[in-house]
């Protein structure tokens, strides 16, 4: 009865069958009902084995028991008997699943996209050859824009556009020693290139405050009649230094850059107090050089604005 | 044979800032930055002037032109919108913001102001970029007529082949235009992506030199070197590559930071993914690949599923990537749906010209015969690259299945022990594909210290069946019998019975065949007795008798 049964009704009654079968090596399909899928594939490569022969199941079974190999044994009939309980359970053809370990791909890097010329042209029309001779990327030397304003201030000889400058601040600094040597470098170099916030004079000066004492009356009074002498003067411009200097008890020693400097230093003084702001005459703007060296032809440099 | 001409006239100058301490306070001229391409520092002086009144004609624009180039398109949109408000806007400005619109992925606004501007080259090829973007084919094709045999416009046109995949007719237009303008050197580094894009990661490295020769420290050049460097060689080599790139960059550059950032995240094998790809999502269009990478390489198969489900594929990779979280979902849930996408997409893959000989291709055709369960031809993809992943455990968790789904066990118990993942190796497909192995090769004492070691579930369940069975069948009768025991002990089914009941005289038979010592009949006679059935005096009477007449102590 067994043997000649459909596949899908084996299936179907397998529990009921397997005590009264006692047909040696039948495999059968256990029926895991997660598993549809693998039962149709199945039964359809059986269908076709079932034409050629039972027995065909466990072909790939090489080394499989089978109970003719033993039938030779010197047993007694009772023994004999005994054996035939091992034909008379059947194995069950157990389907393990297969499981499928997507073989998931490698990190795919990003190299960006061509350039595809949508690029917008210099304003006056001129060709970059962006994108033709390099690369429309801009270089990595960029200038740092803190720095490049502090020396842009510095050297426009306008001190009071500063206030926009942005902070720069700088993240996970413990971690970008490079960074902090660098800004310090571009800062330095930028204090290098001012002039020096005090200067030391080598012969004995006297201090702002004693110059801005007042004349005494009789010269205040003299002050008003005759004026100081002008540039107009027919004299040198050392001579006229040496006068003006004189003038102002300032001493004038071998040289005249010091002295000069301590006269625009004088005159600064002047100029940006309050007190005498009020008295000033005009709007004179006076711009220290820039320069640490003192030359002479620029102690003209006195701006009208 | 180098010709001197074709050393660049911008660029590759003595480095800038020894020249600037040298001269102490010289201050850069804006044609000097430019040339420099230093657009920072051109930014920076165009904005010194405008804020202290210095200003010149057009200077909006210049700002405009020096912050697209700089990458800055916020800053770039900002100006040139401004300037399309002012009276008297100079229409040529329109193109501008529509260029600037179009780098900031805002394709709508890119195109109306596209179309304010009056009829222009640049205008044109804008045009022809969004009708790609938009994927409109017939508005592509009109403008794409509308291209004219000027510079350009043919590389306009290749970046367009470059992108829909069709990497040799962009090369053939690099190529055919460097013929006449060997000076071109950026256009070696076209000819390189496209190379790198077709897998010829040795030619991208080749016509990639010639470009870092002149200019050492360009960004998109090092970065597409340091990608064939992971290529062909791996991580840790890119990563160096990178190290020198970050290296020679200030801080504050920001310019193709975030390709960078991503590209480590690739380096080092998805460290850090999680806190930098998200933002990067539809920026980089690698970086949502590279996520659902990442959480497949987590077992996060639904979050991997929910970031791709809605992707459109367009490239091998999105086609390969988009089978995979279909074959583990559906394997995961049991979905016949996936799977069967999965197996479609494989084969799509699998099956094309490209990719055929590819190892990704491979690996998609086996896959995909998997699915199918036809182990036969698995195995002849599996073959062709196995060399390749000799030590690889999702590799040799197929390449053993399969093995043994073929009948090949003891190649198949081979495979399986070269794997090491624990993960897998705790998988039930593993331990009962495991176990059959070792049954069929008749080393059923492995198969059952399998068992020992699992608990107790419906799993260590269905391998006890397994084993009773397999074993039964293979004649090794002590093991079976052990298994049906336990079995029976859990689940008091007459079947069990039946099983243990044949397995003990089969290990009987065994004894009377001189394949078991005879001392394993006490441990028969131990077995039979635990069950309360009538037939167990029958057998253990006659069990007894021969042990007897054969003075075998029970």
């Amino acid at each position: 009865m067994a043997d000649n049964c459909s596949d899908e009704f084996e299936k179907e009654n397998n529990k009921e069958k397997k005590t009264s079968q006692l047909t040696p090596q039948r495999g059968f399909h256990e029926n895991d009902d997660d598993d549809d899928d693998d039962d149709d594939d199945d039964s359809s490569e059986t269908d076709s084995e079932e034409d050629d022969d039972d027995e065909e199941h466990g072909a790939p079974l090489e080394g499989a028991y089978d109970p003719a190999d033993y039938e030779h044994l010197p047993v007694s009939a009772e023994i004999k008997e005994l054996f035939q309980y091992i034909s008379r359970y059947t194995p069950q053809l157990i389907d393990l699943d297969h499981k499928l370990k997507p073989f998931i791909p490698d990190f795919i890097p990003a190299v960006g996209d061509i350039d595809a010329f949508l690029k917008v042209p210099r304003p006056d029309g001129k060709p970059d050859n962006l994108g033709l001779l390099v690369l429309d990327e801009p270089s990595t030397k960029q200038s740092d824009p803190t720095v490049l304003s502090l020396w842009l201030t510095e050297n426009s000889k306008q001190h009071n556009i500063t206030q926009h400058m942005k902070v720069k601040s700088l993240e996970d600094a413990e971690k970008n020693p490079k960074a902090i040597d660098t800004w310090i470098e571009s800062i330095s170099e930028l204090h290098r290139s001012k002039p020096p916030a005090t200067v030391h004079y080598t012969r004995p000066m006297p201090d702002i405050d004693t110059l801005m004492q007042e004349w005494s009356p009789e010269f205040e009074a003299l002050l008003g009649k005759v004026s100081l002498p002008t540039a107009e003067m027919d004299c040198s411009l050392a001579e006229y230094i040496d006068m003006i200097c004189a003038i102002l008890d300032i001493p004038v020693y071998r040289s005249r850059i010091q002295s000069l400097h301590l006269l625009f230093s004088l005159y600064s003084e002047f100029k940006n107090s309050q007190h005498f702001k009020a008295l000033a005459e005009g709007k004179k703007v006076f711009t220290p050089p820039s320069s640490s060296t003192f030359q002479v032809g620029e102690a003209e440099a006195l701006t009208l604005s | 044979m180098m010709l001197s001409r074709a050393k660049p006239a911008v660029g590759g100058e003595p480095p800038q800032t020894n020249k600037r301490k040298k001269k102490g306070r010289k201050i850069p001229k804006l044609e000097e930055l430019l040339s420099q391409r230093d657009f920072t520092g051109a930014l920076t002086l165009l904005e010194f002037k405008r804020h202290v009144g210095e200003q010149e004609e057009d200077t909006n624009l210049w700002i405009g032109y020096c912050a697209f180039h700089l990458g800055d398109y916020k800053r770039a949109l900002e100006e040139y919108e401004n300037a399309t408000k002012e009276e008297n806007c100079n229409p040529e400005v329109w193109v501008n913001l529509a260029c600037t619109y179009f780098f900031l992925g805002m394709y709508q606004q890119a195109e109306a102001a596209g179309f304010k501007a009056p009829k222009s080259r640049l205008q044109n090829r804008l045009l022809f970029h969004l009708a790609h973007k938009f994927n409109d084919e017939k508005k592509l094709m009109n403008f794409h007529q509308n291209l004219q045999d000027i510079t350009e416009d043919q590389l306009s046109l290749a970046s367009i082949h470059y992108m829909r995949s069709h990497y040799q007719e962009a090369i053939d237009i690099y190529k055919r235009i460097l013929l006449d303008n060997r000076e071109y050197l950026a256009l070696n580094v076209y000819v390189a992506l496209c190379y790198y894009k077709l897998d010829y990661y040795d030619v991208s490295q080749e016509v990639l030199a010639v470009y870092l020769q002149q200019i050492p420290d360009s960004t998109i050049a090092l970065n597409l070197k340091a990608c064939n460097h992971f290529r062909l060689y791996n991580g840790k080599a890119a990563e160096t590559e990178l190290k020198s790139l970050m290296d020679s960059a200030p801080s504050s550059f920001e310019f193709a930071k975030e390709l960078i950032k991503h590209n480590l995240v690739v380096f080092r094998g998805g460290e850090g993914a999680l806190q930098v790809l998200p933002p990067l999502v539809d920026v980089i269009p690698e970086a949502r690949l590279n996520l659902v990478i990442y959480y497949l390489r987590q077992d996060d198969v639904q979050e991997a599923y929910n970031l791709i489900k809605d992707l459109e594929p367009t490239t091998p990779q999105e086609y390969i990537l988009k089978g995979v979280v279909n074959a583990a979902l559906g394997q995961e849930m049991g979905s016949r749906d996936h799977m069967k996408i999965a197996q479609q997409f494989f084969q799509l893959v699998g099956g094309s010209a490209s990719e055929c000989d590819t190892i990704p291709g491979r690996q998609c055709m086996a896959s995909c015969f998997f699915l199918l369960k036809q182990f036969d031809d698995v195995l002849i993809y599996l073959n062709s690259f196995k060399s390749y992943f000799y030590n690889d455990d999702i590799f040799n968790f197929n390449y053993a299945q399969a093995k043994a789904a073929t009948g090949n066990t003891s190649e198949g118990e081979e495979v399986f022990l070269l794997i090491q993942n624990e993960k897998l190796k705790n998988d039930y497909i593993y331990l009962s594909w495991l176990a059959r192995c070792y049954i069929m090769n008749k080393k059923p004492r492995l198969a059952w210290e399998l068992y020992l070691k699992m608990e107790t579930s419906g799993e260590s369940f269905s391998l006890l069946q397994l084993i009773a069975n397999d074993c039964y069948k293979m004649g090794q009768f002590y093991y079976s019998a052990k298994a049906f025991d336990v079995l029976e002990r859990l689940d008091p089914n007459p079947e069990y019975w039946e099983g243990k009941r044949g397995a003990c005289v089969g290990i009987f038979q065994m004894i009377l065949a001189g394949r078991e010592p005879k001392e394993t009949l006490r441990e028969v006679l131990h077995l039979l007795r635990s069950t309360g059935n009538t037939q167990v005096e029958y057998i253990i009477r006659i069990m007894k008798k021969w042990a007897k007449e054969n003075r075998v102590p029970v």
